[in-house]
C-alpha cells in the first residue's frame, strides 16, 4: 500500500509538472480565474459581482487598467480586483475584454411596476431639478452602452446601486462624468433608476 | 456569581488584547499567506475568518493556485510551464492569546484534595507559522506549525497539500494529502474547520467520548490521501483513505489508536448559490479499523469505527449583514473486537451519537453574536466508561450536552477578539457527580476571552 501512495504522489506530481501554461490565454483566464466570482461565460451568481457577458470593451478595458493602476478604489475594487489585474499585461487585458463582450448577454428581469415608472423617467428624462441628466443619453435607450460607457442592461440591481452609491460617496471616483451625475439622487431614485436600467 | 469576582482579570486581559492590537499593520489582510499571493482582502474568502466563502471554497477547490505574486517561472521546448515560484513565499503567522475560568477549579494535577489555579491565561495559547499558496502551477499547500501554549510544544498542525485541475467550465478534479480527516472539506460543518466556535479553550475540561471522525483519528495521527471532483461548483465527490502517521517515527505497542491498513474516507455534497445565499446540504465518513494499542502489541483484533454523519451549511453575505446557520450530525458504530477481548470495554458493540447546531450574525464583519447547541450520546459501557476524578464517567455513560454562546469584535478583517461562555447540562454522563468523586456538569461551564491576530 505504501508503494502505491509513492507511486499516486508522483503521478500527480508528473502532472502538475506537464500542465499546460495558458495564463495569458483569455478564455482559459475567464473560466479558470475570473470565473470564480464573475461565473461562466460572464454571468454571476452574487450582485456583489458585475456580469460581463456582453460588456462594452473599451469600458472593460479601462476598468481593469484602472484596478491594476488603483485608480479606482471602491472597497471591492481593492478587495478584489486590486490583487486579480495586477500582473495583467495590456495585452492580455484587452483580449478578456474582447473575451467577455462576445459572451451573451444576460437578459434584463423587469422589477416592481412602481420602481419601474419611476426609473424610467429618471433614465429617459433625468431629474432637471436636481441637475441629473437622463443616463439614455450615453448608455443608449436601451442600456446597451457604447465604448467607455458601460452596457447596464441585465446587470445586478444591487451592483448598479452600489456604483451609484460609490460615485456619490466617491469611494469610486474613477469616472468623473457619473461623480457629478451621482451627486444628488437619493437612494430611493438609485433603486428606481438602477432596476429599469437592470431590466432593458 | 464566582464569575463576576474575576472581572479585574478580565480587564488585564483586554488590556493585553488591546496592546496586541496596535501592532496590527494599518491595511489588515486576513489570512495573510492567501492575501499576500492572491493580493485579494482576507473578506474575499473568509465571512469572518475562518468561515468560508463561496469563492473561499472556489480558491481552496482549485488547490490554492490563484496567484497575482512575481513569479520565478519555467518552461519546456512545447511551451508547458515547468515552474511557478513566488519570488516571495506566502508565509503568515498565527498569535492566539487567551484566558480561561470554569466554574469551580479544576483539580491538583499532584495533590489529592487540592485545587489549580483558576483563571487561566495563556500567552500564547497557540501560535502558527504557515505556508500557504501555491508552489508550482496547479499544485498548493496549506502547512501550519504550531507552538501550543497549554502543552507547550512545536509540532505539525493541519496540512493539506492539493492538485487541481479543471477540465472544462463545469467539471473540475483534484487530490488532497492531509493529516486531518475533513481539514480538507470545504464547509465549515465539519469536525477540521467548524464554525461558530471553531475555537475554544485549550485548558477548559472538555468532553471525554468523540467520534473517530470528529478529531479522534486526527488526534492519534494520520495522514491521508483522497481524490475528489466537481461539478459547476454544485455538486461535490471525494474518496480517500488514512493511515496511521503518528508524530513519533515507529509505530509500534506504545502508540495508541493505530490504524490496520488503511481507513476508508468519502464525502459527498450539493450547494446551491443564488443572489447573496448559499446552502450545502451533504454526508461524510470513515470506516476505521484500529489497534487500541497503548502496551499492546499491533496484533489480533481491531476495534472498528464507522462514522457517518450528514451536515447542512446556510450562509447569507450582505454588504452590512452576514448570518450562517450549520448544523452536523455523526452517529459511530463501533465494534470493540480488540477491548472487548482485553477486558477494557464491557460491551463488544456501541455506539455514538453527536448533534451540533450553531448560528451567527456580523453587523459589517465587526460586531458578531453566535449561539449553538451540542450534544454527544452513546451506549452505557461500565469498563470504557469509568469513574475517575475529574475526567472519568460516574454512571458509566458518555453523554455530554450544553449550549455554547460567543460575542466577537473583529475591528480588523485579521483581528478578532471573542468571548465565549460554554454551559454543560450534562458532561460524561451526568448534571450531577458525573465523575463519581462528586463534580458537577455546570462546575466546568467555561468562561473564555480570546485575542485572535494573523499577520
Amino acid at each position: 500500500m505504501n508503494k502505491l501512495l509513492a507511486r499516486i504522489t508522483a503521478l500527480v506530481l508528473a502532472a502538475t509538472a506537464g500542465a499546460a501554461f495558458a495564463q495569458q490565454d483569455p478564455a482559459a483566464l475567464a473560466q479558470g480565474v475570473c470565473s470564480a466570482c464573475h461565473g461562466p461565460d460572464g454571468h454571476s451568481i452574487s450582485p456583489v459581482f458585475p456580469n460581463l457577458a456582453g460588456q462594452q470593451p473599451a469600458y472593460i478595458t479601462l476598468q481593469l487598467f484602472a484596478f491594476r493602476d488603483h485608480r479606482r478604489g471602491d472597497p471591492n475594487a481593492q478587495a478584489y480586483m486590486w490583487g486579480m489585474a495586477s500582473q495583467l499585461s495590456d495585452d492580455t487585458i484587452k483580449a478578456l475584454a474582447t473575451y467577455y463582450a462576445a459572451q451573451k448577454p444576460a437578459p434584463g428581469q423587469p422589477g416592481a411596476s412602481a420602481l419601474m415608472a419611476a426609473g424610467e423617467k429618471i433614465y429617459t428624462q433625468g431629474v432637471p431639478a436636481q441637475g441629473v441628466p437622463a443616463c439614455a443619453t450615453c448608455h443608449g435607450a436601451q442600456g446597451l452602452g457604447d465604448k467607455a460607457f458601460p452596457r447596464l442592461a441585465g446587470q445586478h440591481v444591487d451592483y448598479l446601486v452600489a456604483q451609484l452609491e460609490g460615485f456619490k460617496s466617491g469611494t469610486r471616483s474613477n469616472a468623473p462624468i457619473m461623480l457629478a451625475v451621482a451627486r444628488t439622487l437619493t437612494p430611493e431614485q438609485m433603486r428606481a433608476v438602477a432596476t429599469y436600467a437592470s431590466s432593458r | 456569581m464566582k464569575m463576576q469576582s474575576k472581572c479585574g482579570s478580565f480587564f488585564a486581559l483586554l488590556a493585553v488584547a488591546c496592546s496586541a492590537l496596535l501592532l496590527a499593520p494599518d491595511n489588515a489582510q486576513a489570512v495573510p499567506s492567501f492575501a499576500r499571493q492572491t493580493g485579494m482582502a482576507c473578506e474575499a474568502c473568509h465571512t469572518v475568518f475562518p468561515e468560508l466563502t463561496p469563492f473561499g471554497r472556489r480558491f481552496k477547490l482549485n488547490g490554492y493556485v490563484i496567484d497575482n505574486l512575481q513569479q520565478v517561472s519555467g518552461m519546456n521546448t512545447s511551451k508547458e510551464q515547468t515552474l511557478a515560484l513566488n519570488q516571495l513565499p506566502p508565509l503568515s503567522m498565527m498569535f492566539q492569546t487567551s484566558y480561561t475560568q470554569t466554574q469551580t477549579a479544576v483539580p491538583d494535577s499532584a495533590v489529592s484534595g487540592a485545587q489549580a489555579k483558576n483563571g487561566q491565561v495563556l500567552f500564547p495559547q497557540q501560535a502558527s507559522l504557515f505556508y500557504a499558496g501555491r508552489i508550482a502551477p496547479n499544485l498548493g499547500a496549506f502547512v501550519q506549525f504550531t507552538y501550543n501554549g497549554a502543552s507547550g510544544s512545536f509540532g505539525w498542525d493541519n496540512t493539506d497539500i492539493r492538485y487541481a485541475k479543471m477540465v472544462n467550465d463545469h467539471f473540475l478534479w483534484g487530490m488532497s494529502f492531509n493529516n486531518n480527516p475533513t481539514v480538507q472539506d470545504l464547509w465549515n460543518t465539519t469536525p477540521a474547520w467548524q464554525t461558530p466556535f471553531d475555537q475554544r479553550s485549550s485548558t477548559a475540561p472538555s468532553r471525554g467520548a468523540t467520534t473517530m471522525i470528529d478529531g479522534g483519528l486526527a488526534g492519534a495521527g494520520v495522514a491521508g490521501l483522497s481524490a475528489y471532483a466537481s461539478w459547476d461548483n454544485a455538486f461535490y465527490a471525494e474518496l480517500g483513505a488514512y493511515r496511521s502517521a503518528p508524530a513519533a517515527a515507529v509505530i509500534d505497542s506504545t502508540s495508541k489508536n493505530v490504524v490496520n491498513a488503511n481507513a476508508p474516507y468519502w464525502r459527498l455534497a450539493y450547494e446551491r448559490q443564488w443572489d447573496r445565499q448559499s446552502w450545502e446540504v451533504g454526508a461524510y465518513g470513515i470506516d476505521a479499523n484500529l489497534y487500541p494499542g497503548g502496551g499492546v502489541a499491533l496484533t489480533g483484533p481491531t476495534n472498528r469505527y464507522r462514522d457517518w454523519a450528514a451536515d447542512s451549511q446556510y450562509e447569507y453575505i450582505g454588504d452590512e449583514h452576514l448570518f450562517t446557520a450549520t448544523a452536523t450530525y455523526i452517529r459511530e458504530n463501533q465494534t470493540l473486537d480488540a477491548s472487548y477481548a482485553t477486558g477494557a470495554s464491557s460491551n463488544l458493540r456501541n455506539n455514538l451519537k453527536t448533534l451540533r447546531l450553531g448560528a451567527s450574525y456580523f453587523f459589517r464583519r465587526t460586531y458578531g453574536a453566535a449561539l449553538g447547541y451540542f450534544s454527544t450520546a452513546g451506549s452505557a459501557d461500565a469498563l470504557l466508561y469509568a469513574p475517575a476524578l475529574f475526567s472519568g464517567y460516574g454512571n458509566s455513560r458518555p453523554d455530554t450536552k450544553g449550549w455554547t454562546a460567543e460575542l466577537d469584535w473583529v475591528p480588523y478583517e485579521n483581528t478578532k477578539l471573542a468571548l465565549q461562555y460554554t454551559n454543560y447540562s450534562r458532561f460524561n454522563g451526568a448534571a450531577n457527580n458525573y465523575d463519581g468523586s462528586g463534580r458537577n456538569a455546570s462546575d466546568n461551564n467555561t468562561l473564555y476571552l480570546l485575542g485572535w491576530i494573523n499577520f
